[in-house]
């Protein structure tokens, strides 16, 4: 067989499209190919690139499980040229996939061990499929913690999956906002104050957190305080992509590509590079 | 066993290797010398130091199509590139025949470019020994040397009567012409560069992301791009799709690091905002992440850069400057 | 180098570092070639005994002051970049109380490129119109001689005679081997807006494609957004890998605007270019 080029997607036709806040759509999308849908085996924190063909294409964490879902599920929000004219696309529109692309989550090493889960925002999209993955294999893992923050309760993202998180057991799900509304009772905090608050014990726990830079600094500081190691503390990030291979040389912070070596690391990986002003 | 051709040998088998294959080779254009597919062997030029631009367009076309996409009825389709030229690529100085075989490291890497894969497998290298040295090479310090026949298929070296030639791949032996006898001359002795002390730079590299040296350096860079594209180890590319005439094509063409804006996500955030973050990163890929992946310093020492920065940014001059601040800040 | 001259930059940078006036002061020092000039920044008072001007200075600083606005800093700058200097003055890109001119009396400067200096100066300084700097704090060196005002257009002449179909020709073939660096952008002092017209992808102008079609758009539409702004430094040129006449091209136009409307950029702090104005008493013939 001869080899694929690998900067060509695959077909895949867009299946279903949930609004989840004013500018993020949850997509579904199934690729054409039975036997390429057959082979894309991938696991949570992975991420594939979604073509609009004739504006461009753009890396999105896989936030599906291929466990539970027949398509592949991205949250895609609604930010520049690309994603525009991803929201434009209807149910049935050809689009393309490349992937799937990184590393990705230990999740098997983490067993046994509390889970603490920190989303800002969209931040919370590749958190998603690892709450997934510890609620379909509850019993193998310690108590799990959701904190889950948005600008706004609009901007809550996964708004339609909290009751099954709140009613997993040994779970918690704390949400929170910067601004509320007349209609919202809960919490308005930023989310590093929200981890200071519940205050979670770092003994024999991981915590995962994804968001705006500015989220991932603050909670960081905050983790170390409680006494989080830097090993313990895991985060994914993004970057403007090209290639997602390793080739176009511009996702890189200092050796590691985020698109290669990325995009799932841990503090001791990368601390160096976010602790710049 | 090495071979003798005579001037005449080299051009008839020039000639012959034409009619077979594409042909490329400097040529003189514009006042420039560029690496061009050549119509006629009389318009090669075989006098002279080396191109303005290196090989490397060869293999990573300024502008290519990736592949295109032809939609109706419903129906979508991709097309990917394909490669079919066979050539040989005459007149490449050591120095950048390296520069060639670095790009190899990402480029064929896993998942592998198959189309700069093909262009690889379906391309010769003819080497041509470096006469001299100009002031601003280097090539020994950088791991290769002006006759080192490493990479490429094979190599020339003028003397006297013509060529010594030598057939480093059974690619390059099965190129070469019948009837040529063969050579026992010792190989003459090759121009000396200068010297810069890349001894330990890695190591001294890694020390130095936070100096605030290279915000000072960055205050004349023009973030022009000048330097990636004279490179023969640079090899950033952007890629777009384009939507040309009612066809879709995306297309990758050359960009570097230095862009402003090269690292900028949509929605603003840019983590090489700063002039400096931008320049550091150049060097940085050369001289610590490129060896640390793959073991070579990916600067080859042929000066281009050099010569060809408005505001002379000199590669040299930054490795003996952080070669000393490395000294002062101990280990 | 004229020794004296150079003291006096030297001494003035001194006195302005030491009083805290300035932060910085943008200037030459020698090359790594030890033979031509490159921009030097110095920041503290020692670190002016670096700094040069002789005929291998070149290049226009200016382009610097669009990096550094906010700060206060003293530039040195030959009578054609001061010529920039009103240009940015003029679109009120920087503010007059946050540069400290240190005009020189230039008599002229040669062809440089790295480890190479020309015998003679270059063209642009044989035909020059400008004794001394337009807009300066401060005037360093002594009034050279007067230069032979040499036609200042004839290589322009030359070009214009050819008919429609051999022009066209010349510039296709100097444009074919541009390889969008984007230097002759980078460098211009004229050239600073925060996103190009080449990077905008939504619609897309240009597009990100090296080759012949989209390379005559890049060049024709950058001319022509410099029309009337151009001062006539040929950095463009000088940093131009490829060996593009773009001096050529910039000043055919900056020849055209003058006998549009008979202005020239950047000659007065004042006077507003006339793509940003409109006058009802403008001439709009044109000639056939």
């Amino acid at each position: 067989m001869a080899l694929e080029n690998p900067f060509v997607p695959y077909l895949a036709t867009l299946k279903s499209v949930m609004e989840l806040t004013p500018d993020v759509k949850l997509v579904g999308v199934e690729l054409e190919d039975p036997a390429i849908k057959a082979a894309f085996d991938y696991k949570p924190g992975q991420f594939a690139f979604l073509s609009a063909f004739g504006v461009g294409e753009a890396p999105f964490g896989i936030v599906s499980l291929p466990q539970r879902n027949n398509s592949l599920e991205f949250a895609v929000r609604q930010i520049g040229t690309v994603t525009r004219a991803l929201h434009e696309l209807e149910p049935g529109d050809t689009l393309g996939v490349r992937g799937p692309f990184g590393n990705y989550f230990p999740l098997e090493e983490y067993r046994g061990k509390d889970m603490v889960i920190i989303g800002g925002g969209i931040g919370m999209a590749p958190l998603r499929p690892v709450i997934n993955t510890i609620l379909d294999h509850r019993d193998e893992y310690g108590k799990l913690l959701i904190i889950n923050g948005a600008r706004t309760p609009q901007d809550l993202v996964f708004a339609p999956e909290f009751k099954t998180w709140m009613e997993a057991s040994r779970t918690k799900l704390e949400l929170t906002v910067d601004r509320g509304d007349e209609q919202w009772g809960g919490r308005v905090a930023l989310v590093p104050d929200v981890v200071r608050e519940v205050a979670p014990s770092p003994d024999n726990a991981i915590a995962i957190t994804c968001g705006p830079l500015i989220m991932i600094r603050f909670t960081l500081t905050v983790l170390k305080e409680l006494g989080f190691e830097n090993h313990q503390i895991v985060t994914t990030l993004e970057a403007k992509m090209k290639c997602g291979m390793g080739k176009c040389a511009r996702c890189n912070l200092g050796e590691k590509y985020v698109c290669r070596d990325g995009p799932v690391f841990t503090m001791e990986q990368i601390s160096q590079f976010l602790e710049q002003p | 066993m090495n071979l003798l051709m005579s001037r005449d040998d080299l051009i008839r088998w020039l000639e012959l290797l034409l009619q077979e294959r594409t042909l490329i080779a400097p040529i003189r254009v514009q006042g420039l010398l560029l690496f061009q597919p050549v119509s006629k062997v009389e318009d090669i030029a075989f006098d002279f130091d080396n191109t303005t631009l290196p090989p490397k367009e060869w293999y990573l076309p300024l502008t290519e199509t990736l592949f295109s996409v032809k939609s109706g009825d419903g129906h979508t389709e991709l097309v990917p590139a394909t490669v079919e030229r066979e050539a040989v690529i005459f007149g490449v100085r050591p120095c950048d025949a390296k520069g060639i075989a670095m790009m190899d490291s990402p480029f064929l890497q896993e998942p592998g470019d198959t189309v700069y894969g093909e262009r690889r497998a379906r391309t010769a290298l003819i080497g041509l020994s470096c006469k001299q040295a100009r002031p601003e090479c280097f090539c020994t310090s950088m791991g290769s040397a002006p006759d080192d026949p490493s990479n490429v298929d094979i190599l020339l070296t003028e003397v006297e009567d013509g060529y010594i030639v030598q057939a480093v791949t059974d690619k390059g032996k099965a190129l070469l012409p019948q009837g040529l006898k063969e050579s026992k001359a010792a190989l003459p002795a090759p121009p000396e560069p200068q010297a810069v002390p890349t001894e330990g730079i890695v190591q001294v590299a890694r020390k130095l992301f936070d100096e605030p040296y290279w915000e000072r350096l960055a205050d004349r860079c023009l973030h022009c791009n000048i330097c990636a594209y004279v490179c023969p180890t640079c090899y950033c590319f952007d890629v777009r799709d384009y939507p040309d005439d009612g066809k879709v094509e995306r297309v990758r063409s050359w960009e570097s690091c230095q862009s402003p804006g090269f690292t900028r996500i949509a929605g603003g955030y840019d983590p090489r905002a700063t002039k400096g973050a931008r320049l550091r990163q150049r060097f940085y890929h050369k001289l610590l992440y490129f060896p640390e992946q793959f073991q070579d310093i990916a600067c080859v020492g042929c000066g281009r850069c050099v010569k060809a920065c408005p505001v002379n940014i000199d590669i040299r001059e930054i490795i003996n400057d952080l070669q000393q601040l490395g000294a002062k800040s101990g280990s | 180098m004229d020794l004296e001259l150079i003291q006096q930059i030297r001494g003035l940078c001194r006195d302005l570092l030491r009083n805290g006036e300035i932060n910085c002061v943008i200037g030459y020092e020698r090359a790594s070639d030890g033979l031509t000039a490159r921009p030097f920044f110095a920041y503290e008072p020692a670190a002016v005994e670096r700094l040069i001007f002789d005929e291998t200075c070149t290049h226009n600083l200016v382009k610097y002051l669009s990096d550094k606005k906010g700060e206060k800093i003293a530039i040195v700058a030959k009578p054609c970049d001061s010529r920039a200097i009103n240009l940015l003055l003029n679109e009120g890109q920087i503010k007059r109380d946050t540069v400290f001119i240190i005009g020189v009396y230039c008599p002229g400067v040669v062809e440089t490129g790295w480890n190479r200096k020309g015998e003679t100066l270059q063209a642009r300084c044989q035909t020059c119109q400008l004794l001394k700097p337009v807009v300066y704090d401060f005037l360093a060196g002594q009034a050279p001689v007067r230069r032979t005002e040499g036609e200042r257009y004839p290589d322009i002449l030359e070009v214009e005679s050819k008919p429609e179909d051999e022009r066209r020709a010349f510039w296709l073939d100097h444009f074919g081997p541009c390889i969008r660096c984007y230097a002759c952008r980078q460098i211009c002092p004229g050239c600073y807006c925060p996103e190009c017209f080449v990077e905008r992808l939504d619609p897309m102008w240009v597009g990100i494609r090296i080759a012949p079609k989209e390379n005559e758009l890049w060049q024709a539409i950058r001319a022509f957004h410099l029309a009337g702004r151009c001062i006539g430094c040929n950095e463009c040129e000088r940093a131009c890998p490829m060996d593009i006449p773009l001096s050529l091209l910039n000043r055919k136009l900056e020849k055209e605007v003058k006998e549009l409307f008979d202005f020239q950029a950047g000659l007065s702090s004042e006077e507003q270019p006339p793509f940003a104005t409109f006058k009802k008493e403008e001439k709009l013939g044109f000639e056939e």
